[in-house]
């Protein structure tokens, strides 16, 4: 689905001393299938944003269209279920929204809610537990038993059981070790691929952005920043510096490299692999000269 | 739920927020029993000066305070109607099918009014002013001397200021989980009201499940600190009673004096 904002505007407890607005006149567009990171210290807006997403906040002023549907302040649908089921958002830490007895009953609660029938109910659970990794004799057990990696691949099946043409995701690798970051990572990025899902990242990693996204936003204080292909924004460090934000480490590595060298091997999100088979490559052509 | 401003603090450096604790605990208190003390226009009206100047001094923004306060108004209309049906005293001065007004009906009904408006409106002026933390540091040097009886006078505080220090942290807890809920198909708000209450449950589990777990949390932390109770223990914020107080004292003890004065003459 494609997800457009028009100049959208949100403010909190307008009209009171603790006014404060977190989104200001913010317009870009998502297209359908397309995989988006948005990038922004804490307090730039993110979460505002992505509250927008599913209509759990309607802009102040401005639209937001996400498929057929619309968001204004004019323009409030009161039923949003449909909205709702169509965009899956994981939160960050999902594994706080756990209550269920059991896994497998925490996983059908969405399904239920959007009203699958039971019969599919069983077959969703299957698919999302297996999407997320998480083996069978697990769904027994209490959620509250599990360790902490496994309660969020719970929390995370039970938003993909919804089977939702957009997915939301806030921060999904936060407190995890390196290794289940980007097992995580991957997860998402193949599920992305297959079902043809429009994906929404909101992250800190610079890494995880190049890796993963096709196109990039950078907030700053409630404003769009910048946007861009990961190779355009993440080229550009002047600019990045400016709002206390990094480049990815191995563009940092290639415009060190091709100052030393004097040489001007092109950032084109490259592997690692790539990259260094094209030094390689201009190292020995360099020595044949 | 953002209109409600009783317990919410905005900050702020005018002569009420700089006032000590204990002097504002303390004439609110005794504010609270002299407002009953007014029967007439005159004392009515000494009292309303004073809550306006306190309100005026403050700088909290009017509109502010006006819109905090937009739930108390049905129940002072509410109590106004009543009275002005039920107490049947002075002359009858408006006769309409069964129902009958009199004058004293309209004076009582107003009288009522303007105590609770009064009441409501310097109570949350206190809240408005003075942070959590103000008030449990003054309720705790207020009630030692009850320490001489065996009571915990100092956990009493504890607890009241953990209480109130994790209440924005539960709000905010109760929006995330409730907006994560809502996510995955809750609907809090429409369908019947069985549906409705059942629809607490994904948010009431995961709320009691961190609320413990911060508790936990916390008390661990406390012991890792060496927290032992209250014997012995120092304060960083030192309550101190400053020139700002003494005036604020006189000026009460002022208002005190002119209300009897025009109690009985006015």
């Amino acid at each position: 689905m494609d997800i457009t904002f028009k100049n959208v505007t949100y403010t909190y407890q307008p009209n009171t001393p603790f006014e404060h607005t977190a989104l200001e006149n913010m317009s870009f567009h998502v297209k359908s299938g397309s995989f988006v990171a948005i990038i922004g210290h804490t307090g730039s807006g993110k979460s505002t944003l992505l509250s927008h997403l599913n209509g759990l906040q309607v802009p102040t002023e401005g639209e937001v269209t996400i498929g057929d549907y619309r968001l204004s302040r004019e323009h409030k649908p009161s039923d949003l279920k449909e909205l709702r089921s169509k965009v899956g958002v994981v939160f960050q830490y999902p594994e706080h929204q756990l209550f269920e007895e059991t896994v497998e009953k925490d996983i059908a609660f969405g399904p239920e809610n959007f009203g699958v029938p039971e019969s599919d109910i069983k077959k969703r659970i299957e698919k999302a537990s297996r999407a997320v990794g998480l083996s069978p004799e697990l769904l027994k057990r209490s959620p509250f038993e599990l360790s902490g990696g496994q309660m969020r691949r719970v929390a995370i099946a039970g938003v993909l059981a919804v089977s939702p043409e957009v997915l939301v995701l806030d921060e999904p690798t936060a407190g995890l070790d390196p290794r289940g970051q980007k097992e995580m990572m991957d997860m998402f990025y193949q599920l992305h691929r297959e079902e043809g899902l429009t994906t929404v990242l909101v992250t800190h990693s610079m890494e995880d952005a190049l890796k993963y996204a096709d196109y990039v936003i950078i907030l700053n204080k409630g404003a769009k920043y910048m946007e861009g292909r990961p190779e355009e924004v993440f080229t550009q460090k002047e600019a990045l510096q400016k709002v206390q934000l990094d480049v990815p480490e191995i563009v940092q590595f290639l415009t060190a490299f091709n100052q030393k060298f004097h040489t001007s091997i092109p950032f084109q999100k490259q592997s690692e692999k790539e990259l260094a088979r094209s030094i390689q490559q201009v190292l020995k052509g360099d020595e044949e000269k | 739920m953002n209109s409600i401003i009783i317990g919410q603090y905005v900050p702020g450096d005018s002569i009420i927020h700089r006032m000590d604790p204990r002097t504002k605990i303390t004439i609110i208190f005794f504010f609270i029993f002299i407002v009953f003390f007014a029967n007439n226009v005159t004392s009515y009206g000494l009292l309303v000066v004073f809550a306006a100047l306190s309100v005026f001094l403050s700088k909290v923004p009017l509109q502010f305070i006006a819109k905090g306060l937009t739930p108390i108004w049905f129940l002072v209309a509410f109590t106004f109607i009543l009275h002005l049906f039920v107490t049947k005293e002075g002359e009858l001065f408006f006769d309409f099918w069964i129902f009958e007004f009199y004058t004293g009906g309209v004076m009582q009904g107003l009288a009522i009014s303007v105590r609770f408006f009064l009441l409501i409106l310097v109570t949350s002026l206190l809240t408005l002013t003075t942070t959590p933390m103000e008030i449990t540091d003054a309720i705790e040097d207020m009630l030692r001397p009850l320490n001489k009886v065996k009571f915990p006078v100092h956990e009493l505080a504890l607890m009241m200021s953990i209480s109130l220090r994790f209440i924005p942290t539960l709000m905010q807890e109760t929006e995330k989980i409730s907006k994560a809920q809502a996510s995955r198909g809750v609907d809090f708000k429409n369908g019947p009201i069985k549906a409705r209450i059942k629809a607490v449950v994904p948010l009431l589990v995961p709320l009691f499940v961190s609320a413990f777990k911060r508790a936990e949390e916390l008390a661990m932390a406390m012991e890792a600190r060496g927290y032992q109770g209250g014997y012995g223990r120092s304060k960083l914020r030192q309550l101190q009673i400053g020139k700002i107080d003494i005036m604020v004292y006189l000026v009460f003890i002022a208002v005190i004096a002119g209300l009897f004065l025009t109690r009985t003459y006015g």
